[in-house]
């Protein structure tokens, strides 16, 4: 509706200014977004972001190499081990240390299941965003058990630092990986559940399908990532781009949507849950004993002048890292690229033309976690 | 298209293109003779090479060790001994053979997602000032990237849109990720 248009009774229509955020349920985190309405249409969105910034990239200049670690987690918090696994695969470069073949395939099953736990809790808030509290319950069920699983190994359920220079902090034990096997058998009948409970609930469908539609070519033009980016049907996967840890190795698909929409965004993530699934089934299988540490990595690392990039495949995009050292005990310069500050500025663009009561159901669907967006 | 091919495609249409000295990791590193290269050099990636993914945009301040100044706390790492105990760690030293010099070093990252190839281009600029152009009009992505470099590393952008700071508080004095940034005391300390 434009203000031009003649309204009855004298009535004038004007623009108003809503703010979203910094503390609003929706958000998830800090994050504020300037709405300025006409009737019931955006006709501008401001994201204001940097609540949560902690300037780790400065931190990490005076932090030695297995400090900025424990930098890493902080980023994005959800999957903490991915980012573990970024940090570490750019200082092994630097490094030039062989990660043993146990812990390559530990690292792989860790971050899958990490990825299970990290869309778990996308596919249950999405859930609450949009008026549907049941889903919820259920993911949070089966994330504890990941949690649980991550509890068992490394002591910690958010904050890892599991994933270490030179491989992993400890080898599992035999109960370990019961009960890894017993979540997988336990899970897998569960993503049926979910579909029937919310990706094909006519009213979920309702709030999701056509809203919110990002094209190829936008999704590229702004450098989404991760589900973001293959909702619109783009197959970019770092894991299958260039292959890390061994992926090459996995079978898996790359589950792609069609329309762009948050409803093929959310199936997406629903999808790559079955993919991370087949690949820690396949990696519990291939895994034999061996040591989980590789030989030559200094308590104090000091690795030559150079610069190297590493990327992985996050649960929110292309996580990537680039390390700059000149010789001393912590990183010259450390720049992140963080998935959801990337996939967050299209939202300026997007949320413009749709209806005030989609903004929350379009935002749910970016997945954004603050920690990494303001760093 | 393999990486040979393509350095051999970009050193053929620029000859000002040269490798940089350090490159990142195996990917295909090149330096920029000067700001006013940069647009040609991307428009050519973009159109006709297909790298229509900018994937990261970084720089490095290259001056020399960071000020400890810039930091809130004592170097000590050691969150259970006292504030001002003898700093545990070695503050960053020069290292010889290492080219620190006067200079932001600028990096952009360009994937070809369908050739599967990642370039990096590599841009001095002075740190007293100097200008580079915005790939705005290229890569939207490049909007809050900029923005983010503008603000932490004061690097200006030609041609950007809104070049605001983006992730620092608005009392921040200075730009935080330059080396010889120095820590204004403020309500929060």
């Amino acid at each position: 509706m434009s203000s031009t248009q003649p309204l009855p009774h004298g009535l004038k229509s004007d623009q108003l200014f809503v703010n979203l955020g910094p503390q609003h349920p929706s958000t998830h985190g800090v994050l504020r977004v300037g709405l300025t309405i006409e009737g019931e249409i955006v006709v501008k969105a401001v994201p204001d972001v940097g609540y949560l910034h902690r300037g780790t990239e400065k931190l990490a200049e005076l932090r030695g190499y297995p400090q900025c670690v424990v930098i890493s987690d902080r980023w994005d918090y959800l999957s903490a081990m991915n980012n573990n696994l970024m940090f570490c695969l750019a200082a092994e470069k630097l490094l030039k240390v062989e990660v043993p073949e146990r812990a390559q395939h530990l690292r792989v099953v860790m971050c899958e299941l990490n990825r299970i736990a990290s869309h778990l809790l996308f596919f249950g808030t999405y859930g609450i965003d949009l008026g549907a509290f049941t889903a919820f319950l259920h993911a949070f069920r089966e994330r504890e058990m990941v949690l649980d699983l991550f509890e068992m190994s490394c002591g910690a359920r958010l904050t890892y630092n599991y994933i270490r220079l030179g491989g992993v902090m400890k080898d599992v034990d035999a109960a370990w990986l019961a009960k890894c096997r017993e979540f997988i058998e336990f899970f897998k009948p569960r993503l049926k559940e979910y579909d029937d409970l919310l990706s094909f609930n006519p009213i979920f469908l309702d709030r999701t399908k056509g809203v919110g539609r990002i094209s190829a070519k936008q999704a590229v033009a702004w450098a989404l990532s991760g589900p973001n980016l293959r909702g619109s049907g783009v197959s970019y996967d770092a894991r299958k781009f260039e292959p890390y840890c061994g992926y090459e190795k996995y079978d898996f698909e790359v589950p792609v949507g069609k329309d762009g929409d948050c409803w093929d965004r959310y199936y997406c993530r629903v999808l790559e849950m079955h993919q991370s699934v087949r690949i820690i089934e396949a990696a519990l299988g291939m895994m034999a004993e061996g040591p989980v540490m590789g030989k030559g990595v200094a308590k104090v690392p000091k690795p030559p002048p150079g610069e190297a990039y590493a990327h992985v495949e996050g649960a929110r995009g292309d996580l990537g890292c680039h390390l700059v050292a000149d010789g001393n005990a912590s990183p010259y310069r450390m720049h992140i690229r963080a998935p959801s500050f990337i996939n967050l500025a299209i939202l300026q663009e997007m949320l413009v033309g749709e209806r005030m009561s989609d903004v929350i159901a379009i935002l749910g669907s970016i997945d954004i976690v603050l920690g990494e967006v303001d760093r | 298209m393999t990486k040979e091919e393509l350095k051999a495609a970009l050193e053929k249409a620029f000859p000002g293109l040269v490798p940089a000295s350090q490159a990142v990791g195996d990917y295909l590193t090149l330096r920029l003779p000067d700001a006013a290269q940069l647009l040609p050099v991307v428009t050519c990636l973009k159109e006709t090479l297909g790298f229509e993914y900018l994937d990261m945009v970084t720089a490095t301040d290259w001056l020399g060790p960071v000020n400890l100044d810039g930091f809130i706390r004592e170097p000590n790492f050691n969150v259970f001994l006292p504030e001002g105990a003898t700093a545990q760690a070695e503050a960053p030293k020069k290292t010889a053979g290492v080219e620190y010099r006067d200079a932001i070093e600028l990096v952009w990252c360009l994937s070809n997602l369908k050739g599967r190839i990642k370039v990096f281009l590599k841009l001095d600029l002075p740190r007293g000032g100097g200008k580079a152009p915005s790939l705005v009009g290229h890569y939207k992505a490049a909007d809050w990237q900029e923005r983010e470099l503008f603000d932490l590393f004061g690097v200006r952008f030609d041609g950007h849109p809104n070049l605001v700071k983006i992730l620092t508080p608005d009392f921040t004095v200075g730009h935080p990720l330059r080396k010889d940034y120095v820590h204004q005391k403020d309500r929060f300390d």
